[in-house]
């Protein structure tokens, strides 16, 4: 690690990554930033006002809580009721930034039995005004139940062969089947693209043209909308939802009975798009516009891969839906050093330095003002993972990420530096394979001799953040995480004897994702959520969750505890974060709350470990 | 997107209602026929794998509604078509004098780049019905047409007893495909970042 030293974690990067564009402010998102945060459950101070709350909000009737079932109700209408013996009346799940201008809280449930349900939901708008103090009942009278995320289950006959990544191998299946086919009708996930003549380009399941007449009617059903003006967003039937995206000439279609949120399946389709601008760029338009019958099949020949590999990625990659990008968990030196070769061939001409093992980031760098946008991280990373040829030699590719910009191509050099690991330099000149060749020797040389590759082979067997790893005590929390180069067997926190299985608290899992560094952190996996399944259903939920956290419609919302017969769902956004969190179904709220805040200050303890910091010029 | 290059080809089929368009095609993609008249809502979708001089391509016959109501459909259902039948009935006077009037609809709406050369085929369907006594458009009005409107290939059929319909799709496939032939040229920018002119969707909201 020879140069990590001289260089500090702010003169590496001066001006990679670009830090969340929503935060309006860069002084605010500092200032946030240094505020301490956390979550309180004021079941510990009954009766106290929270400490400067000058908004503090409650929601306490039951038409603010509906109101935000019933804009989900589609697909949640039915979860399943579980008598559950009532907890204590009025336990306030509270959250505050101390000493910070916001303070708000909510309160669940009442013990009215009647209305009780082991469905909860709380939540609380940022901007109601309203006193601080105790917020009165609220009863969930979500009255029906769903299969939604159980959809999982036995007559999946599709996802179930793809649920597990180590497994999963891409490529088109099914390619024998067609619309008359029972088996392909009864597929729980579609997708579609066509042209606007109704033209198949792209069909998740069976053989293009053999669904050309599928393929004319979706055109007509769109085609028919937009004649009057209009635009179709989506169809709901029976218990399929039917997801239109028309980019130009372009028309995606997702037809799912996953009971996957509509903002998910739309995002879905937009990925799915961002992935074929990535091979072809935005250009494919000007085709369609000299000629509708132009078929643009014959210029993604040989991607089906791609393809297939993204949509099961929507099945198992948070990114997908966070937007954001996760790295490798590397001692700081170690990303250090791999940042400081990288930022060394930035100067000389690469747009941008990537290294990646897997879907995970070692480090990356941005010559000029240019910044990475996380969702074409992701379909970058998608190209490369699933495109068998650039294991097997160096390669040259044009490429275009599409948040860049979406109209022209870059060059990418991708070159595997062993299994996992590889490196893609990104350049606009389409001559200059040989410079990135010596690049990538310069940088192998030097990641060899820092021993950054090895480290990098050692994270991969250690795994990620584990549950039964989270310190148990707030107090010795300023240890780097158990198991990067140290003993992992901690002895577990009495906590868990509450619970049995998992983390502390009966926390079986989270994601944390930090907004200001467009990055996230999830834990591995790990018992009870062992099958894929499991992991499934548990990953359907978070993406429900941040739908409802995000809805344009119901939310933003602050805060989410939901109970149901197969977890504890948490979620807690501030400026700086947004935690997700499961627990036992079983947990209790208090303590689910306490080891919320164990975890966020475990993450901000071992950021340096977990997160790329410094490839944003605003970040320490 | 198998590595073998195929090709589909978009074909409209149009008419007055009750010429048999949806007979003609169920004739030639099911070989079925049925002296029932359902009309056809919308339109109706088919595909039929077709070999033609050792290639395989697919049409993708869009089978659309006669009826006026239904013509308001047509720049959605037109675009981007690679060949147009024309089907009218050799026993109704009508269904041949509006065949200018779909052949002038389907231009305009299409707005196909090439529409003096745009290929059309057309059909003159039930030729069978009374051993051919009841017809009132003669093969010889029906091909002076044909010859006016640039040499537009011409059929006799009879969907009913599958009589020249096998022929006659041979011949769309065979002019569709011509029409295809012409080849886009695709060819996307390079980006260049020594200029300012790099165009930046918003929401990447790359400001720093």
């Amino acid at each position: 690690m020879d140069s990590a030293d001289d260089a500090g974690p702010n003169s590496v990067f001066p001006s990679s990554v670009q830090p969340d564009q929503q935060n309006p402010s860069v002084s605010e998102r500092i200032d946030d930033r240094l505020k301490r945060v956390s979550l309180v459950d004021t079941d510990a101070l009954p009766g106290d006002a929270p400490p400067p709350a000058p908004h503090a909000i409650d929601v306490d009737s039951h038409a603010g809580v509906n109101g935000v079932l019933d804009a989900r109700s589609g697909s949640e209408g039915n979860d399943k009721r579980e008598e559950d013996g009532g907890e204590a009346p009025g336990d306030v799940l509270l959250p505050q930034l101390v000493g910070a201008e916001h303070a708000f809280e909510v309160t669940r449930s009442s013990s009215d039995a009647g209305l009780r349900d082991n469905f909860e939901i709380e939540v609380e708008e940022p901007s109601s005004p309203s006193s601080s103090g105790y917020a009165g009942e609220r009863g969930s009278s979500n009255a029906t139940t769903s299969t939604g995320i159980e959809e999982v289950g036995e007559d999946e006959i599709v996802e179930a062969d793809a649920a597990d990544s180590s497994v999963w191998t891409p490529g088109k299946r099914h390619v024998d089947e067609d619309d008359g086919s029972i088996s392909w009708r009864k597929r729980k996930k579609h997708f579609f693209v066509l042209s606007h003549s109704g033209k198949p380009i792209y069909s998740r399941y069976g053989d293009e043209h053999r669904l050309a007449g599928f393929s004319a009617t979706l055109q007509a059903i769109i085609s028919f909308v937009q004649n009057g003006g209009d635009r179709v967003n989506f169809v709901r039937a029976g218990n399929h939802q039917v997801v239109f995206l028309v980019k130009g000439p372009i028309y995606l279609v997702c037809i799912s009975c996953t009971e996957e949120p509509y903002e998910a399946l739309k995002g879905q389709l937009e990925l799915l798009y961002g992935q074929m601008l990535l091979i072809l760029t935005r250009s494919v338009n000007r085709c369609f516009e000299r000629n509708p019958k132009f078929d643009m099949t014959p210029l993604l020949g040989g991607t089906d891969a791609v393809f297939s590999s993204l949509i099961h990625s929507f099945s198992w990659n948070p990114a997908t839906f966070l937007h954001a990008y996760t790295c490798l968990p590397l001692a700081y030196p170690t990303r250090q050093a791999a940042g400081a070769i990288l930022q060394d061939v930035a100067d000389s001409g690469v747009l941008f330095a990537i290294l990646m093992c897997r879907h995970k980031v070692i480090s990356l760098v941005g010559a000029q003002k240019s910044s990475l946008h996380p969702d074409d991280m992701l379909l970058l990373a998608n190209f490369v993972l699933s495109s068998e040829s650039f294991r097997t030699s160096e390669s040259f590719s044009p490429i275009c990420l599409p948040r860049y910009n979406p109209m022209a191509f870059l060059y990418a050099y991708v070159h595997y530096l062993d299994v996992d690991t590889y490196l893609v330099l990104l350049t606009t000149s389409s001559d200059s394979f040989y410079h990135l060749k010596d690049c990538r020797i310069r940088i192998e040389t030097v990641l060899l001799k820092s021993n950054v590759l090895s480290e990098v082979q050692k994270s991969v067997l250690d795994g990620g953040l584990h549950v039964d790893d989270l310190p148990v005590d707030s107090s010795t929390s300023g240890s780097l995480s158990p198991h990067l180069g140290q003993d992992r067997s901690i002895p577990g926190s009495p906590d868990r004897s509450l619970s049995g299985i998992g983390g502390p608290g009966g926390l079986w899992h989270f994601i944390y994702r930090s907004i200001y560094l467009d990055q996230y952190v999830s834990s591995d996996f790990s018992s009870p959520i062992n099958s894929p399944k499991q992991q499934k259903r548990l990953y359907r939920a978070y993406q429900k969750l941040y739908a409802s956290m995000h809805s344009r419609e119901t939310g933003p919302y602050k805060t989410q505890f939901r109970r149901d017969e197969n977890s504890v769902l948490l979620c807690w956004i501030t400026q700086d974060f947004e935690l997700y969190a499961a627990f036992d179904p079983l947990a209790d709220k208090a303590l689910a709350i306490k080891i919320c805040n164990r975890v966020c200050q475990w993450v901000r303890d071992i950021e340096n470990e977990i997160f790329l910091l410094g490839a944003s010029p605003f970040s320490w | 997107m198998p590595a073998r290059r195929r090709t589909l080809l978009k074909v409209i089929i149009l008419g007055d209602s009750g010429v048999g368009k949806t007979s003609l095609m169920n004739q030639y993609v099911n070989k079925k026929f049925s002296n029932q008249y359902k009309a056809t809502i919308g339109a109706d979708f088919l595909t039929k794998e077709v070999q033609f001089e050792d290639r395989l391509f697919t049409l993708q016959i869009w089978d659309t509604a006669g009826q006026e109501r239904f013509q308001s459909l047509g720049v959605a259902f037109y675009r981007g078509a690679d060949c147009c039948v024309l089907v009218y009935d050799v026993n109704v006077m009508k269904s041949f004098d509006n065949l200018n009037n779909w052949r002038e609809e389907f231009l305009i709406q299409a707005s196909p780049s090439d529409p003096e050369n745009f290929p059309f085929v057309v059909l003159g369907n039930k030729v069978d019905i009374d051993g051919g006594n009841s017809r009132v458009v003669s093969e010889k009005k029906a091909r002076a047409w044909c010859a006016s409107k640039g040499n537009i290939p011409y059929f006799e059929t009879s969907a009913k007893e599958g009589l020249n319909v096998e022929e006659a799709f041979q011949c769309i496939a065979k002019n569709a495909l011509k029409s295809g032939e012409e080849e886009e040229i695709y060819l996307p920018d390079t980006i260049d970042v020594g200029s300012s002119s790099q165009q930046r969707p918003s929401s990447s909201g790359c400001e720093c």
